[in-house]
């Protein structure tokens, strides 16, 4: 029972440090931001391809944290190795 | 509070167990919802004026706006294929929205978007392969043939990051509102989840649902020129 504890305790820690990459998703997507509404200023005709290039590059630099998100949900919601623990203390 | 996609019945067809999960119901639903709004414009679409007015507006203006973005983005040459990107929009859009009225949104499970993005795979293989013919093939070894395995790579990634993007984020607009739900009290249960479904569910699934499309539309127009 101890080792169960142990491991789930160790798989929330793991869990939190994959949604950590989020810190680094969010600063490239506020440069992408930044950089996007820096040239709307500039070149305000330019605006609607700006905006459609920008949501694709968002896009594009949120699937890193998408894929931690999705790393974290299965350790702690559909983890095989709880699993096959809970099956062999039994 | 349960996070997963339920199973609500089981039938028994020539001997073989099929499950018909929440997901498959609400596919349905929307499904029959978005045959229904169909219908009602092929029957209206008889009485159509040269002059629009009231709900033919809305319709023409819809089509329209979808075919220019769908042409500015893939080029004239390709423009045939909108209207079943139409369609991949009208149901990702109504599924995402779906949640508002408390169903599990079908998006949130990743069966759906995969197919979705398996289509978009397929179709943009056959593009290439149509459009292009040979030079699609050896755009697979181009610089030099040992990059094969890396193109090979590069291109079979593409379904999987375009169908766990859409997933991902409207599996945690999902987990955001059955966590609000299962840990407040009642009385803060009315009004303020609106806020969280309006940001969540309706922007987050409007943002995704152009996301999709228009990513789905640029593979393909890399493929075919």
């Amino acid at each position: 029972m101890e080792t169960l504890a142990t491991v789930i305790g160790v798989v929330h820690i793991a869990a939190a440090i994959a949604l950590l990459n989020g810190v680094t998703t969010t600063f490239g997507q506020a440069k992408i931001a930044a950089q996007a509404i820096e040239s709307i200023a500039r070149q305000p005709e330019a605006a609607d391809s700006i905006r459609s290039a920008m949501f694709v590059g968002l896009a594009m630099a949120e699937t890193s944290g998408i894929y931690g998100l999705l790393i974290a949900i299965i350790m702690l919601f559909a983890n095989p190795l709880i699993n096959t623990l809970v099956s062999l203390l039994n | 509070m349960d996070l997963s996609v339920k199973n609500l019945w089981v039938l028994q067809i020539a001997g073989v167990e099929v499950w018909i999960t929440e997901t498959i119901f609400n596919t349905w639903l929307i499904m029959l919802f978005l045959i229904g709004l169909a219908v009602i414009a092929r029957i209206k679409l008889r009485k159509f004026k040269t002059i629009p007015t009231g709900f033919q507006n809305v319709i023409e203006a819809v089509v329209e706006i979808f075919d220019h973005f769908a042409s500015s983005t893939l080029g004239e040459k390709l423009a045939y294929i909108a209207p079943w990107f139409f369609m991949v929009f009208m149901f990702i859009l109504s599924s995402s929205l779906s949640s508002v009225f408390g169903l599990r949104a079908p998006t949130a499970d990743w069966i759906t978007t995969f197919a979705l993005a398996f289509a978009t795979f397929t179709l943009m293989l056959a593009m290439g392969f149509k459009h292009r013919k040979g030079d699609y093939l050896k755009s697979f070894f181009s610089p030099h043939p040992i990059f094969f395995p890396l193109n090979l790579l590069g291109e079979l990634a593409k379904p999987v990051s375009l169908s766990f993007r859409l997933f991902g984020n409207m599996l945690s607009g999902t987990i955001i509102l059955t966590l609000y739900y299962a840990l407040t009290p009642v009385f803060v249960q009315i009004g303020i989840p609106v806020l969280l479904h309006a940001f969540f569910d309706v922007v987050f699934g409007a943002l995704q649902t152009y996301i999709f499309v228009i990513l789905s539309l640029m593979y393909i127009r890399g493929a075919a020129e």
